[in-house]
């Protein structure tokens, strides 16, 4: 293949877009907000990624972690914003988009519809290829439709943000479990020309004390996938949950909400270790989830083959181990019993490796470990992809759309029998803002709500203009790092400007590419000013400095500006 | 409205903080742009010539700017602008440079009311109304070549390379030397471009165009020297020993 790296287009993105898996464009849609385009903002959304009513609730948000507002106050409530579009897009209709037509003719198969196989199917129909999407479930939606509970995620959600995908001609087979109706070899007879495996964790991870086999044992997937497929499930008064991450939450929160009395959770580092985002931990304390925090369970007491007690030792904080967490230790002599009627260990997932074929595994890596190029999500086999948290380890619903994206690209790239690691962008951070202490404070106004409001037809008008008037606020809170959005508001400025060279004019003087602050536009060899249009922020600085006035700007020209300012003197 | 009251057009960076239903004071209209780097100083002299009678360029205030040097860039045209505007006689506060923070929503309004009613002090515009002095409308007209001429142009471009950087022989320009070579470009070029448009009109003999301009002879024959060099002007006749020269059409 041709070597490549520097073919890579560079490129300068807010911190909030940079820090997104999936490069959402955060700028470009608070923009919109700022000017109240709803619809246009979730349209805005839908180009990076197909789910912005999920991940504007259960994202874990890297992009308000990054937010430059943070040096000021608070990050702008990026994910409650995105919520809103969405949720307004629903309460209003969205217009069914149409097919795409296929423009290419190799056939790819994605194997599991979770995030990641749902954007891969999403970016390549976008392209035009003939996608077909396997699911071993009766619904689509992998973790986020059997994982996720109800009232952090609700059922009709998922499905509507998964319509939006069908709506693009994407092929769907559930019912088909990959190695046992179809396997790498039955695809490729099939004629499919590139696989994408995101088959996702789908184990819960065993705690590996004494009595894990009692009844009143039950995984935390196990138990909320049950509780998705509307299975019953008997929790009794006493539940305890060992884990602290959101699974743990979850099946803490839902133990709660089945009727059990006293529901633990029994994590052994401290409160700042738990990977629960904070806002999760809070809502299940409101519900009365109890937080035992530095324990770990040594062994499950039984009685009759049923649980009847948990042995838990104490633990302290040792030293930091490879993740960065401080490594609990325990404590010698500091067993004590929970008495308790069910445990749900919830210790994270791994993935059900059986069905892929060996050759694709790691050799030396302990637990089975698929092979994955992490730049281009290769595999040692031609044509077939993984990606998702089949290749991560249990990650986030962002973190596998990026991974979608990524295979969509590489598939793409495969297909035309190009090199997959050129044509990839390379991210840099940009903030025009230097000089923080000058911008003013403005506290965080607008929070996702906990619960809907049960409202008239009046009150809800009301309620929605509110709401719609908080969000713009807290919309116009934005700095708007990067340059120009790009965010297709229906304002002419905002619509990215390019610059145009008239050739024969130009000179090669060199003075636009001296003035250029984004590096945008150099000579050639033939020492004419050649613009990149993917590095053009519409500024105009070139267009007022060049000697010959051979640059123009294609949407505010130097005559338009004279237009605008002889129609502004008239006034 | 009356005729007395001042016309001001403002030109305003698109970032610079503002809702859409933001107010300005009723005689400032705002221009929207990319960026304040973004207008030529040509458009300015322009706006002016239109009979406007002040212009006012709204940018962030430094260091902020969402193109890193915009604002600079439009330093560095105000600076240049007010100089020829001067030479022409217009006077150099109908320019105004104002610096607003990004994220203030109040100040615009008081900046924009501050600057009219400056404006309002130095009078209505003499481009506008009936009694145009003809000497006036070709002094804007020669400064808004000057400011199209290739010359100018470069030197406000490659500014920061000049007075940031050392050329190929290690030479570094001091901020005032820089200052000292735009005056003397400025005014160079400024009164080429007068005479240049003065023979357009009817070829002129030196000593003619030096009482037009209010100049020695001699500073105008070296000017004419150097305008013969560009193509911008050439000998027309000679009348008796008295050469005379008319204007080429310049590209």
């Amino acid at each position: 293949m041709a070597k490549s790296n520097n073919t890579n287009v560079k490129r300068r993105l807010p911190p909030c877009r940079s820090a997104c898996p999936a490069r959402v464009n955060v700028q470009g849609y608070v923009a919109l907000l700022q000017r109240g385009k709803f619809n246009d903002a979730v349209e805005l959304i839908r180009k990076d990624m197909p789910f912005p009513a999920i991940c504007g609730r259960v994202c874990f948000s890297p992009c308000e972690d990054a937010c430059a507002r943070t040096n000021v106050d608070q990050a702008v409530a990026i994910r409650a914003l995105k919520r809103l579009v969405a949720d307004v897009e629903h309460e209003t209709g969205r217009v069914k988009s149409k097919s795409i037509p296929k423009k290419h003719k190799e056939k790819v198969a994605v194997i599991g519809a979770g995030p990641a196989g749902l954007t891969a199917a999403y970016e390549l129909a976008k392209l035009g290829y003939p996608v077909t999407v396997f699911e071993r479930m009766s619904e689509l939606g992998g973790m986020m439709r059997y994982c996720i509970p109800d009232f952090r995620l609700e059922k009709f959600v998922v499905a509507n943000e998964i319509a939006h995908i069908k709506d693009l001609g994407v092929n769907i087979k559930t019912g088909v479990e990959f190695g046992k109706d179809i396997t790498i070899e039955s695809l490729h007879k099939d004629g499919y020309k590139a696989v994408f495996l995101a088959i996702g964790t789908q184990l819960g991870m065993k705690l590996n004390v004494p009595g894990e086999d009692l009844e009143g044992v039950i995984n935390a997937v196990d138990f909320l996938r049950a509780m998705a497929l509307g299975e019953h499930v008997d929790v009794r008064e006493r539940v305890a949950v060992v884990g602290g991450g959101n699974s743990a939450i979850d099946a803490a929160r839902m133990a709660k909400k089945l009727g059990a009395k006293d529901v633990m959770i029994l994590y052994r580092r401290s409160r700042e270790e738990m990977p629960a985002l904070p806002h999760e931990i809070a809502e299940a304390e409101r519900d009365g989830v109890k937080i035992n925090l530095l324990v770990a369970p040594k062994q499950i007491i039984g009685q009759n083959g049923k649980v009847k007690a948990i042995e838990c030792l104490r633990m302290r904080l040792g030293e930091p181990d490879e993740s960065g967490r401080r490594r609990p230790v325990p404590i010698t002599f500091s067993e004590h019993q929970y008495e308790v009627d069910t445990v749900i260990p919830a210790l994270g997932q791994v993935a059900e490796m059986s069905c892929v074929p060996k050759e694709m595994l790691e050799k030396e890596a302990r637990a089975p470990q698929l092979h994955v190029d992490s730049a281009t999500l290769e595999t040692n086999m031609p044509g077939v992809f993984a990606g998702g948290d089949v290749a991560t380890g249990p990650a986030s619903i962002i973190e596998a759309v990026g991974a979608g994206k990524k295979a969509a690209v590489s598939i793409h790239l495969y297909l035309a029998g190009k090199d997959l690691r050129s044509g990839r962008e390379d991210v840099e951070e940009t903030t025009w803002v230097k000089n923080w202490g000058h911008i003013a404070k403005k506290e965080r106004r607008y929070e996702s709500p906990a619960e809907k409001p049960r409202l008239s037809f009046e009150e809800a008008k009301d309620y929605l203009e509110k709401t719609e008037e908080k969000a713009m606020f807290e919309a116009f809170r934005c700095l708007g790092c990067g340059p120009c959005a790009e965010c297709l508001a229906d304002l002419e400025l905002c619509e990215a400007d390019k610059a145009v060279v008239d050739e024969a004019a130009c000179i090669g003087c060199n003075v636009c590419a001296v003035v250029c602050p984004f590096g945008a536009i150099k000579k050639n060899e033939e020492e004419i000013a050649q613009v990149n249009e993917d590095v053009c922020k519409g500024c105009g600085i070139c267009a007022a400095r060049c000697p010959e006035q051979a640059i123009t700007m294609k949407k505010l020209p130097n005559e338009k500006i004279m237009s605008l300012a002889l129609v502004a003197l008239k006034e | 409205m009356g005729n007395n009251e001042p016309k001001t057009v403002c030109f305003m960076c698109n970032f610079v903080f503002c809702r859409e239903e933001m107010e300005a004071p009723p005689n400032v209209n705002p221009v929207r742009v990319m960026c304040i780097g973004r207008i030529d100083p040509v458009v300015v002299l322009d706006t002016l010539a239109n009979g406007a009678d002040g212009v006012m360029l709204v940018g962030c205030q430094p260091p902020d700017c969402h193109y890193l040097e915009g604002n600079v860039q439009a330093e560095r045209a105000v600076k240049m602008l007010k100089k020829l505007v001067t030479l022409a006689g217009l006077e150099s506060e109908r320019i105004r440079l104002q610096w607003v923070s990004p994220l203030e929503e109040k100040s615009f309004y008081s900046y924009a009311q501050e600057f009219t009613e400056e404006v309002e002090k130095l009078g209505v515009s003499p481009l506008k109304g009936e009694k145009l002095q003809p000497e006036l409308v070709t002094n804007v007209l020669a400064a808004k070549n000057a400011a199209s001429d290739f010359r100018l142009r470069v030197l406000l471009g490659r500014e920061k390379e000049l007075t940031e950087g050392v050329n190929v022989y290690g030479e570094k320009l001091s901020a005032e030397d820089f200052d000292f070579l735009l005056d003397e470009i400025v005014r160079e070029e400024f009164i080429r471009h007068k005479i240049h448009l003065l023979t357009k009109v009817k070829p002129l003999s030196v000593k003619g165009l030096a009482e037009a301009v209010g100049m020695k002879p001699a500073a105008v024959l070296r000017q004419i020297v150097d305008m013969r060099r560009r193509n911008m002007v050439a000998l027309d006749h000679v009348d008796g020993t008295t050469p005379f020269y008319k204007a080429l059409e310049v590209k």
